[in-house]
Parts: C-alpha cells; sequence; structure tokens
C-alpha cells in the first residue's frame, strides 16, 4: 500500500514537467521558441529537473528505510508525504496558471528575457522543490539517527545519505547479495539498480516522448526552417529600429566622399581586407587597378560604394555588405577615391571606360556621357537584365 | 570431476601488447604533427605527404584502428581465455589475425600518405584495405567464436557480451558503410549520396565510436577492473541492463552528427532524443566500474594500475555525459563545426581509451613476464603527466571552440557580422600552442611507459605458454532454481550475437529505409545538375587532399551562417555527391557557396601561396597542384562510375567527356591569363579551380532569376 502511493508520487512528480511545458506553449504561443532558446528558462528548467530527480531519488530512499519496521511504527500522516508534496505543487500549478490568464498582459516585465510570470512560476517550483528536498532531507537524518540510537538496530555502521542513494548492500553485508559467478576468480554482487540512476533513465525517457511529441506529432515547437524564419525576421526589425536612430547609416544614394580620420581608417579596411586582390597601393592584381581613370562598374562615390556593397559576384567581386558597416563601406570608397593619379609600381592594365568626375567637361573621350552616375546606371540596368554574360 | 590441463596462450597477447605500444606511439606523434602545424603553418613542408588533410587521416586510423584496435585484440585474448578456461582456438589463426591487422595498418598509412582515401571520416581507407579488414575481422571473429565453443566455463561473463556485441556490430557497420563502386584500384565512389551518405556516414562514425572505443573497452574494463582491485563486480543486474540498452540505443544516435544539417528533420530528432536516453546506459558502466572499487579505494592510492583505470572510467563518464549535452540543439548549433568537438573527442580518446590501455599494459606485461614492474614511480609520473597532458589538451580547446563560434555569431547593431573568418583564427592561435604542449605532455608519459616497459621486460622471463587446469564441461546442465533469467542466453554464444545484431540493426534500419525510399525526404531540385568531367576531376583531387578536414560544405539555417556564406544548404543539392562531402570541422570557412565568390586567379594564387590572397591563413600551400598534370585516363572509368551509380549523364557520354573537359579546361586558363597567370589548362590546379568555382553554383542561378524578378 505504502510503496504503492510512493509510486504514484513518484510519477506524478515527473508529470509535472509535461503541464510546464505545455504551458510555455500554450500561454504564449507566438514566442514558444524565444522560451526554449532562452538560457535562463533553460537553466531554470533544467535546476527543476535535477531537483526533481533527486526529490524522487530520495523519496525512493525513504522508502527503502521504510520498509525496516521503524517506519512502520511511525504515524499514518508521514507515509503519504510523496503525495501530499506532489499535490502541493499541482494546487500551485493551478492557481499560477489561472493567474497566467490575467498577467498575460503585462508583456513588458521581462526578466532576463522572461516575462515576469514565467519567472516566477519557475523561481517558485524551484523555491518548492528546495523546500521540500530539505524537508526530505530532515526526515531522513532523523529516520537515520533514530536508526543509529535504537538499541534493535542490528547494523553498526552508520548509513550514510549518500549510500542510500546508490541503494547498494553494504560491504560487510555483501555476502547476502553474492551470486555464484566465479569467472576467472571474478565474483558479482546482485546490488539493486541505483535508484537515482533508474529514475533517470526514465526521466530521459519520458524527456524523449515528450520531444518526439512536441516537434513533430503536435507540431508545437518550431523546425529549423521556421526558426530561421523568425531568426531573420527579428534581426530585420531589430536591425531597421537601430538604424532609424544611427548617425551612420548611409546608403548608396546619400554616400558623400569622406574626409581626415575617415579617409584613415578606410585605408586601413583597404589594407586588411581588400589589399589581398588589389594589391596594396591599389594598383591591382587578381582585381583591377584602382588608381588609374578607369572604372568597369563605375567611379563616382556611389558607384564604388554599390560595388564594395553589392559586390558583382559574376565578376568575381564579393558583396561585403555583411561584413562592412554602411559607414565602413563609405570610409573604404571615400580612401579609394584618393588614390587616383597615386601611379604606384606594377600598375595592372586598365580595364573598363574612362571615368570622368561629375560637372567635369570630358577631356578627351566624347563618347563618354557627361553624367558618371548615368552611364553607371545604365550599365548597371544592363547587367541585372542579362546576368551571368561571363563564359563558363 | 576430472581436471583437464591446458595452456594459455600469452604469444598472441605479447605480440598485441607491442603493437599497441608502438602504433600508439606513432599515432600520437602524428597527432602532434597535425597540432603544430595548425601553429607553425611551415610544418606542412609544402609537400603532398605532410600536409594536414593527409596527417589528420593518419592520425585518427592511427590512434583508433592501430592503437586502439590493437589494444582491444591484446585485452580480448588475454581475457577471453581466462575467463573461458581454455587457450585461443587456433594459434594459427591468432597469427593471421596479428599479422593481417598490421598489414593493414601499414598499407593504411601508406594509402593515406599517398592521398588514397574515400573521403568518408574514419573510413577513408580504400577498397582494396576494406575487403582486408573484412577478412581479417571474420578470422578474429572465427577465433574468438571457436574459443567460445570451446569453452571450459558454462556461461559467458559480461566481459564477453561486449566482445560479442562489438564483433557483430563492427562487422555490420563496416560493411554497410563501405559499400562503393571502384574506379580503379586505390580509387572508388561511395554507393551513397549526399544526404543519404551523409546518415550513413555519421551512423558509421558514431557507432565506430560506440562499437570501437567503447563496448570493447568496457569488456575489458569488466575484466581488468574487478582482477586488478579483488572486488566483486558491483551488480550484475545493472549489467544486463546497461549492456543491451547500451548497444540498442547507441545505433540511433548517429544523426546528432548533422543536427541543422540537410538530413530530414525527424531523423535529426531521432538523434537527439537517442542520445539523451543514452546518458543513463553510458553511466552504467561507469558506475559499475567505480562502485566496484568500493572498499578497494586505499589500493587506488597506492596502485598505479588502478589510478589509470579509475581515471579512464572516470573520464568515460565525462565524456558520454558530454556527448548528450552536445546532441541537444541548442548546444550543437554553439559546438559544431568547432574545436569543443575536438576536445570532447580527445576527452574520451585520452582519457578512456587511452589511459584504460595503460593501465592494463602495466598489469599485463609484468605478469606474462613473471616479474614486477621496473619503476612503479616512474609509472606514477606517467599518470600524473599524462592527466596533466590532458587537461592541458581539453581545457585550451574548450575555450578556443566556444569563443570562436560566439564570434561567428556576432553581430554589430547596423546588422553586420562583427568579424572576418580570418579573425577568429588568429584569435586561436595562442590555444592551438597550448593544446600541442597538452598533447606533447601525454605522448611524454607513453614514452615513459614505454622505456619502463621495456626494462620490465628486459629483467622478466616470458611465460609463453601459462599453464591452467579446469574440469570439462559436461553436456548436461542442471540451472539453479533461482536464476536469473539473463542466465539462458549466457549459455548460448550464437544466440548472444544473434540477438545483439537484431537489437543493433533496429536503429539502422528504422533511419535510413525511409530516407531511401521517401521521395520527400529529399527534394530535388531541378537546377541542380552533374559535375562535369572537369569538376569531377577536380572534386576527387578535393577529396584526395583531404579538403574536408578543415572545411565544411554545409550551411546551416543560422542568420550568421547566411550572411556569412549565402543561402542556407538544401537536400536536393548533394544528389550527385559521392561521396558527400559535408565536412566535420571548420578550421577554415564554409565552401558550400564558394563558387563566383573569387576570381580564378584569385584561387590560383591561394593554392600556391594562401597567405598571398588571405593574409595570416594558417592553410597550407599546394604548390605541386599547379605542376602535377590531370590524370585524364581515368576520366571514362570515372564517368562510367557515375553513371552506373545513377548519375544521369547522356547515353555514351563518357566517350565525348574528354572534350568537354578541355573546353572547360582552356576556358579557365583563358580566363587566368587574362589576370596574367600562364598555365597550361592540363594542370591539377585547373581541374581544382572548376569544381571550386562550381560549388553551391546550381541553387544560386536559381535563386538569382527569384532575385531579379522581384
Amino acid at each position: 500500500m505504502k510503496s504503492k502511493l510512493h509510486k504514484y508520487a513518484v510519477w506524478f512528480n515527473a508529470f509535472m514537467l509535461l503541464p510546464l511545458i505545455n504551458f510555455a506553449q500554450g500561454t504564449q504561443a507566438s514566442s514558444t521558441s524565444t522560451y526554449f532558446s532562452n538560457a535562463l528558462f533553460l537553466a531554470m528548467l533544467a535546476v527543476i529537473t535535477i531537483l526533481l530527480i533527486v526529490i524522487v531519488a530520495l523519496t525512493q530512499a525513504l522508502k527503502n528505510i521504510g520498509q525496516s519496521d521503524y517506519l512502520l511504527r511511525r504515524d499514518e500522516n508521514d507515509k503519504n508525504s510523496g503525495t501530499k508534496i506532489a499535490a502541493t505543487l499541482f494546487i500551485l500549478f493551478t492557481v499560477f496558471s489561472a493567474n497566467a490568464q490575467t498577467h498575460n498582459a503585462k508583456q513588458d516585465w521581462i526578466i532576463g528575457g522572461l516575462d515576469m510570470f514565467t519567472f516566477y512560476f519557475m523561481l517558485g517550483i524551484i523555491v518548492l522543490e528546495g523546500i521540500v528536498l530539505t524537508s526530505l532531507l530532515l526526515t531522513l537524518r532523523k529516520l537515520l539517527e533514530s536508526k543509529r540510537t535504537a538499541p534493535i538496530v542490528a547494523k553498526p555502521k552508520e548509513k550514510t545519505i549518500l549510500s542510500v542513494l546508490s541503494g547498494a548492500v553494504e560491504i560487510e553485508n555483501e555476502a547476502e547479495i553474492m551470486l555464484d559467478h566465479d569467472y576467472d576468480g571474478i565474483k558479482e554482487l546482485d546490488n539493486d539498480l541505483p535508484p537515482w540512476w533508474k529514475y533517470g533513465f526514465y526521466l530521459t525517457i519520458v524527456v524523449a516522448f515528450i520531444y518526439m511529441i512536441h516537434f513533430h506529432i503536435a507540431k508545437t515547437g518550431d523546425l529549423q526552417r521556421v526558426e530561421y524564419a523568425k531568426e531573420i525576421e527579428k534581426a530585420r526589425v531589430d536591425v531597421a529600429e537601430y538604424m532609424k536612430n544611427a548617425a551612420s547609416n548611409v546608403d548608396e544614394t546619400s554616400v558623400k566622399m569622406l574626409e581626415g580620420a575617415d579617409i584613415e581608417a578606410g585605408k586601413n579596411i583597404f589594407v586588411s581586407t581588400c589589399a589581398a586582390c588589389h594589391g596594396k597601393f591599389g594598383e591591382g592584381g587578381v582585381g583591377p587597378n584602382l588608381t588609374d581613370n578607369y572604372w568597369i562598374n563605375g567611379g563616382s562615390i556611389s558607384s564604388i560604394f554599390k560595388t564594395v556593397k553589392y559586390g558583382w559576384p559574376d565578376k568575381g567581386m564579393k558583396s561585403w555588405k555583411d561584413e562592412l558597416s554602411p559607414m565602413q563601406i563609405a570610409q573604404v570608397s571615400s580612401f579609394i577615391k584618393t588614390l587616383k593619379g597615386t601611379n604606384p609600381p606594377n600598375p595592372k592594365a586598365q580595364q573598363g571606360d574612362l571615368f570622368v568626375e561629375e560637372g567635369n567637361a570630358p577631356i578627351t573621350d566624347s563618347l563618354s556621357l557627361p553624367n558618371d552616375s548615368l552611364q553607371a546606371l545604365i550599365k548597371d540596368t544592363i547587367k541585372t537584365i542579362a546576368p551571368g554574360t561571363k563564359t563558363k | 570431476m576430472e581436471l583437464e590441463k591446458f595452456n594459455y596462450d600469452n604469444k598472441s597477447v605479447k605480440w598485441f601488447a607491442y603493437a599497441t605500444i608502438f602504433w600508439g606511439l606513432v599515432g600520437m606523434l602524428a597527432g602532434l604533427l597535425a597540432a603544430l602545424q595548425l601553429v607553425f603553418p611551415v610544418l606542412n613542408l609544402e609537400l603532398p605527404y605532410t600536409t594536414f588533410g593527409r596527417v589528420r587521416p593518419v592520425h585518427t586510423n592511427a590512434v583508433i584502428f592501430a592503437f586502439v584496435g590493437n589494444g582491444i585484440f591484446m585485452g580480448v585474448y588475454y581475457s577471453l581465455q581466462r575467463l573461458l578456461k581454455t587457450r585461443m582456438f587456433s594459434d594459427f589463426l591468432s597469427k593471421v589475425h596479428f599479422w593481417g591487422w598490421q598489414l593493414i595498418i601499414v598499407l593504411a598509412a601508406v594509402t593515406l600518405f599517398m592521398g588514397y582515401t574515400t573521403g568518408k571520416e574514419y573510413a577513408e581507407l580504400e577498397w582494396p584495405i576494406d575487403i582486408l579488414i573484412t577478412l581479417v575481422w571474420v578470422v578474429f571473429g572465427w577465433n574468438m567464436f571457436g574459443t567460445i565453443i570451446r569453452r571450459r566455463e558454462r556461461h559467458l561473463y559480461v566481459a564477453i557480451w561486449f566482445y560479442i556485441a562489438t564483433f557483430a556490430t563492427v562487422a555490420m557497420l563496416h560493411i554497410v558503410n563501405s559499400i562503393e563502386i571502384p574506379v580503379s584500384f586505390w580509387k572508388s565512389y561511395s554507393w551513397y549520396a549526399g544526404v543519404q551518405d551523409a546518415l550513413v556516414q555519421w551512423w558509421y562514425g558514431h557507432n565506430a565510436v560506440a562499437f570501437f572505443l567503447t563496448t570493447p573497452y568496457l569488456g575489458l574494463m569488466y575484466y581488468f577492473i574487478p582482477k586488478a582491485a579483488g572486488r566483486p563486480v558491483y551488480s550484475y543486474r545493472l549489467s544486463i541492463i546497461h549492456f543491451w540498452a547500451l548497444i540498442f540505443i547507441y545505433i540511433w544516435a548517429g544523426p546528432h552528427h548533422l543536427l541543422y544539417t540537410a538530413v530530414p528533420d525527424w531523423a535529426q530528432s531521432l538523434g537527439v532524443v537517442f542520445s539523451i536516453m543514452l546518458i543513463a546506459p553510458s553511466w552504467g558502466g561507469m558506475i559499475n566500474g567505480l562502485l566496484t572499487l568500493r572498499g578497494a579505494w586505499d589500493k587506488v592510492r597506492e596502485d598505479v594500475v588502478l589510478k589509470f583505470l579509475v581515471v579512464a572510467i572516470t573520464a568515460y563518464g565525462m565524456a558520454t555525459f558530454e556527448g548528450p549535452m552536445l546532441s541537444l540543439k541548442g548546444v550543437n548549433a554553439i559546438s559544431h563545426f568547432t574545436d569543443w568537438t575536438i576536445a570532447h573527442v580527445h576527452v574520451g580518446a585520452l582519457g578512456w581509451n587511452g589511459f584504460l590501455t595503460f593501465g592494463i599494459l602495466y598489469w599485463l606485461i609484468p605478469r606474462m613476464f613473471r616479474t614486477k614492474l621496473y619503476s612503479p614511480k616512474l609509472a606514477n609520473a606517467h599518470f600524473w603527466i599524462g592527466t596533466l597532458g590532458i587537461i592541458l589538451y581539453a581545457v585550451p580547446l574548450y575555450w578556443a571552440g566556444i569563443m570562436q563560434s560566439l564570434m561567428w555569431k556576432e553581430f554589430t547593431p547596423e546588422g553586420q557580422l562583427k568579424w572576418q573568418f580570418m579573425d577568429t583564427v588568429t584569435k586561436m592561435a595562442p590555444f592551438y600552442a597550448a593544446r600541442a604542449v597538452g598533447g606533447m605532455l601525454y605522448l611524454t608519459g607513453a614514452i615513459m611507459m614505454t622505456y619502463n616497459l621495456i626494462k620490465t621486460i628486459k629483467v622478466g622471463s616470458f611465460l609463453a605458454d601459462e599453464p591452467a587446469e579446469a574440469p570439462a564441461l559436461s553436456n548436461e546442465y542442471h540451472g539453479h532454481k533461482n536464476d536469473h533469467w539473463h542466465r539462458w542466453i549466457e549459455r548460448k554464444p550464437v544466440q548472444l550475437m544473434v540477438v545483439s545484431l537484431i537489437v543493433v540493426a533496429i536503429g539502422g534500419i528504422i533511419e535510413f529505409v525511409p530516407t531511401f525510399l521517401v521521395k520527400s525526404n529529399i527534394p530535388t531540385i531541378s537546377s541542380v545538375k552533374p559535375y562535369t568531367p572537369l569538376e569531377l576531376q577536380g572534386r576527387d583531387i578535393y577529396v584526395r587532399e583531404g579538403c574536408y578536414t578543415c572545411h565544411s560544405q554545409m550551411v546551416r539555417p543560422f542568420r550568421s551562417e547566411t550572411s556569412r556564406y549565402g543561402e542556407y544548404s538544401k537536400a536536393g543539392e548533394f544528389v550527385y555527391d559521392h561521396p558527400f562531402q559535408w565536412g566535420s570541422k571548420r578550421t577554415g570557412p564554409d565552401l558550400a557557396r564558394l563558387g563566383g565568390k573569387y576570381p580564378d586567379s584569385w584561387h590560383y594564387n591561394h593554392m600556391m601561396d594562401p597567405t598571398s590572397m588571405s593574409p595570416n591563413s594558417i592553410m597550407p600551400p599546394y604548390p605541386w597542384l599547379l605542376e602535377d598534370k590531370i590524370d585524364v585516363s581515368s576520366t571514362v572509368a570515372k564517368i562510367k562510375a557515375m553513371k552506373r551509380l545513377g548519375v544521369p549523364y547522356p547515353e555514351g557520354y563518357e566517350n565525348v567527356a574528354a572534350q568537354d573537359m578541355e573546353k572547360q579546361a582552356g576556358e579557365i586558363s583563358a580566363s587566368l591569363k587574362k589576370d596574367g597567370v600562364e598555365t597550361p589548362s592540363d594542370r591539377e590546379i585547373i581541374a581544382l579551380i572548376a569544381y571550386l568555382q562550381r560549388l553551391g553554383k546550381d541553387i544560386k542561378t536559381a535563386d538569382k532569376k527569384e532575385t531579379s524578378s522581384n
């Protein structure tokens, strides 16, 4: 009767995890994935789980001791402490669940990425588990102490909490569980499975089922594609929010030639990221020469900005918008413009068309359009219409 | 009952022990070289044979199959005879087994240095060696089962359950994963492609850890711990439960190596949950080992053998707890592709396998040579220097792995990746250096052991045939009334093997069959086309040089990866990849979307000297690719093999492939010339460039159509 009760209590405890997960799903359907990607939530969940395992194991240990006649003499109230605990937890859970509806609106109360309700709910469970654990330990100690002092006790040795947890038979008494196996002198004992191990195993199996149900049967969890879409969307919103107030927000339409310290900063970027292909002094190598007057994709500050930002992947110029900030692109573009006419050694032959700065009269080439950006624009348009014109 | 007299064969054990020590030193030395190459790239020596991409497979194969492999056979040959009270079945088979295995190792080392590889991790050996391995493995099984049949002990001890499961499962893993189509004597293509290849490969890779590095060593633990401690095994019941649970659950966990990849979600989830359920069965072994020492802890303080064994079991416990943690998707998103994984496996390899082997050697050698260990003091020093080595190896790599991963993932508020890939590589140098020091200490310990054992052997006198006696097994058996039900199968070795084979087969079948048969698991992409002959040749060079040891080809669906590399990888992109080349480590950046990112001349310069295009790069140079000519004679056979694997080349394409190849090579050569690089179009570099420029291109063109329309 008694052990049965304990078993119920144990299972009840284990299933406390279930509503917890459902709760995280149910009340906050939109932010499901954030719960499980929230470190605090996971940490608290882990603490709750670990404490639960310890509690279950201790309950088991108490049950083991309970089999001695000492406990049988104890008053009835103590028997079903496990059930009581579970019941208390359950009541608290329902109370909190009810509260959830009212608190749901106040989303702005955030603690460590968790809304206040979830945080305190989980904290509450942890504290409760702590109390339960302490009381269990105290009971256990009392039991062990009274066992030790009781004159009828046959075992001379103190039973430590550790040995109770492992469920092992004392070394002194191991002859009782010695099997008649003998392999090259190796004997085997038949100790019980350590309770914490056994219930830990059960727990992982329960978790496995919940996991599969959550993701593949109930489909309440986000699989990787949805997770990804959410991550991208969140980043888009965050970046847009930030850029609204950011002074450094420039793009190809608003970029202006920079001066002074920005040129210096641009130079540093150039040396570390561009020099490998365009040469240390911009004389060209794998990439084209940046010091002459000829440009493949336009030589205005906005064209260069655009080239750096989006790249020309078909021609081997990669896009830098994910590595360099708009300000950095503006800096490096401005620096590149200062290279004109520096005549470095070993220049690469000119490629592309002669570029004439807007406002200046064309020097020799009568064919070039007066407006460089218009020219570049036309060229860009042609390229967008017919991509991948390169051989191969 | 009459006692029968017989002898135990110590000679085979001795030879396996010598081989264990020798290959251990060789394997560790190769590992140390690889570790140092990451700190000082000049140590790649600009030779094909000594670049990291070839040294690393030599290292992994040597420590797993040579060091631990011989360690397994040493321990099995010693314990099996004594647990069954009989001599090994056949001295001749023992000899064939020993020399066969050493031949495999030598062939493996030579071919891997030569660049003959299948490109599948821990299964790199080419098909003739695969067949040889199968044969020698059968000899091992034959010898083992022969011994078991002739036993004088009715029941099989738990150690032998593990040996039997090891034999059956490794055979299954090796055969299924090695199915390949030979192109020539030293070249083959994996039967499977892309996602399926990945799934089979990591089912194999994960369970090579399970059934080559774990189960046989658990068997050894079950023999040597109680022997060395003189204590009974803690719990027979625990042995039964953790044995069956372990072998059943382990098999399923393979897909946890492929989380967030193009493998179907359900397979990934199975990998996760079975990894979680694996904690308890793994720890069952640890508990049974450690609690067997109850009442012998005073001995542990004195006896160096027990010290080694205790640290080994502890390392096993740590690694088998960490493994499931790394299988959680949230953790794996950080740990995968980083040095965290390398640290994890080395806690297992150095701690569990290494220390258990050392402990056994210190225990066995003096016994077989009927003397005392030459210097317990030196052995003690080995213990401490080895432990220190493990810590110094693992801790910097944990740190470095997590640090690098977080750097990869960091964005500025403006939405740009904060770090260039190279920034994160430069930051690794001190950690790599510390790791190399850790490895060096560990190797020093092993050298000290070698000296100590040689000295012991010199003073001792070897007992080749150890006399023993036991009553013969009667034909009739009357069980005890209260016998555990499991005793039945302990009397039936064949049934035990069959049942364990069934138990381990379940997981693989359930994971493979749907992936192979259900179309929706790998949605096809119409723009994905077979490789051109030149690209195919280039791909084989990529495989030959072991590029996959440092570069992945798998963009995971994370913002940090799609920003850095491009669109995340889809299952349908890999349908012509025999073998898949997703990789497992990013010492360098991912290459799945490399095509078209840089000009041809960039690749040319980069292969000649990586630092010229990418300052601070630790990638080795590949100057021989600029000189060596493409082996055009192999093209026909390669296209034919691919066709047989179902790659849809047109009818008779192998006959015109050479022209296509020449044409494409000419184009690349011309594009190089435009950038001032003069190179003939028949060089290997041209093929490699063709392949690299193709990577991820198929889906990119598809994307472009999409983006240009809006």
